[in-house]
């Protein structure tokens, strides 16, 4: 025969855990969550990485090609980023290095979500 | 009258799916932070390596600046010099560069010497920078080695870590 105590034990144990369950797997949404931001902005960090790594070498290319003149001439940077992220470099004007004085340069990307990657290059005359 | 078999076994029955919550609660926990875990581990090793492009890249530099003022030098002497470049992304670089001189014929029968550079680029701190812990290692000729460079010609640029 059931008694009455045996059935109240029953209905508060699958409240807990009811609760229990329920607050566990909004936890684990939550961090599944969180988890895939962070995939997310790593993936978009290590690719901001390639393209600034990318941009530093067709810089260094461009300058190779540097004929020396006066007044100094220009070099061209042959590099087209992936859709999302845009190159910048400072100062602007790609002008060729002096034959004395390395060049330095300050890179930057910027992609999607505000993400911004900076690196600084020295580029000497060839 | 209650049966005392069906009473032990809804006696042991009880609190079992209490345990299997609470089980099940662990598992989804160490799920969570196996997981919190990885991304930790990502992060740190992107910033690892953000760290090593800005020191190869401070060491590119650093090389750079050391072959323009070899450039400038006007006199052929062997001997082993050391460079601290300024700081490039937040890393400061020694380049240690050992100099030789050979003499070659050209097609026409004529002599001149010509300037070897080995150039060694570490990080500043280290007391010497020896081949095995350099970050980039580089060799560069000149010609003619006194007087103005008119040509200069890179062997080899080899980037170890």
């Amino acid at each position: 025969m059931r008694t009455r105590r045996d059935a109240g034990d029953t209905l508060i144990e699958i409240l807990c855990t009811i609760m229990i369950i329920g607050l566990t797997v909004g936890a684990l949404l939550s961090s599944l969550g969180t988890v895939g931001r962070a995939g997310n902005a790593q993936r978009n960090s290590v690719r901001a990485d390639s393209i600034l790594r990318s941009y530093a070498e067709a810089t260094k290319a461009g300058v190779k090609s540097c004929v020396q003149a006066v007044p100094p001439a220009t070099y061209t940077v042959a590099y087209t980023p992936p859709a999302g992220y845009s190159p910048t470099v400072l100062p602007t004007g790609n002008m060729c290095p002096a034959p004395d004085a390395p060049r330095l340069l300050k890179l930057n990307v910027s992609g999607p979500l505000g993400l911004q990657a900076s690196m600084q290059i020295k580029v000497g005359a060839p | 009258m209650s049966n005392p078999t069906a009473h032990v076994h809804r006696h042991k029955d009880s609190g079992a799916a209490l345990v299997l919550a609470v089980g099940f609660m662990l598992m989804v926990g160490t799920i969570s932070g196996g997981l919190a875990a990885l991304a930790t581990t990502s992060m740190n090793h992107r910033n690892t390596l953000t760290a090593l492009r800005d020191r190869e890249y401070a060491a590119d530099g650093a090389i750079e600046n050391a072959i323009t003022q070899e450039r400038l030098n006007t006199t052929c002497l062997a001997t082993t010099r050391s460079i601290t470049d300024s700081s490039l992304n937040s890393v400061t670089i020694r380049v240690d560069s050992l100099t030789t001189c050979d003499l070659v014929i050209d097609s026409n029968g004529n002599g001149y010497l010509q300037r070897n550079v080995t150039f060694s680029a570490c990080v500043t701190g280290s007391p010497a920078c020896p081949a095995g812990s350099a970050i980039i290692r580089a060799q560069v000729n000149f010609e003619p080695a006194n007087g103005t460079v008119t040509d200069t010609y890179v062997q080899y640029w080899n980037v170890n870590k």
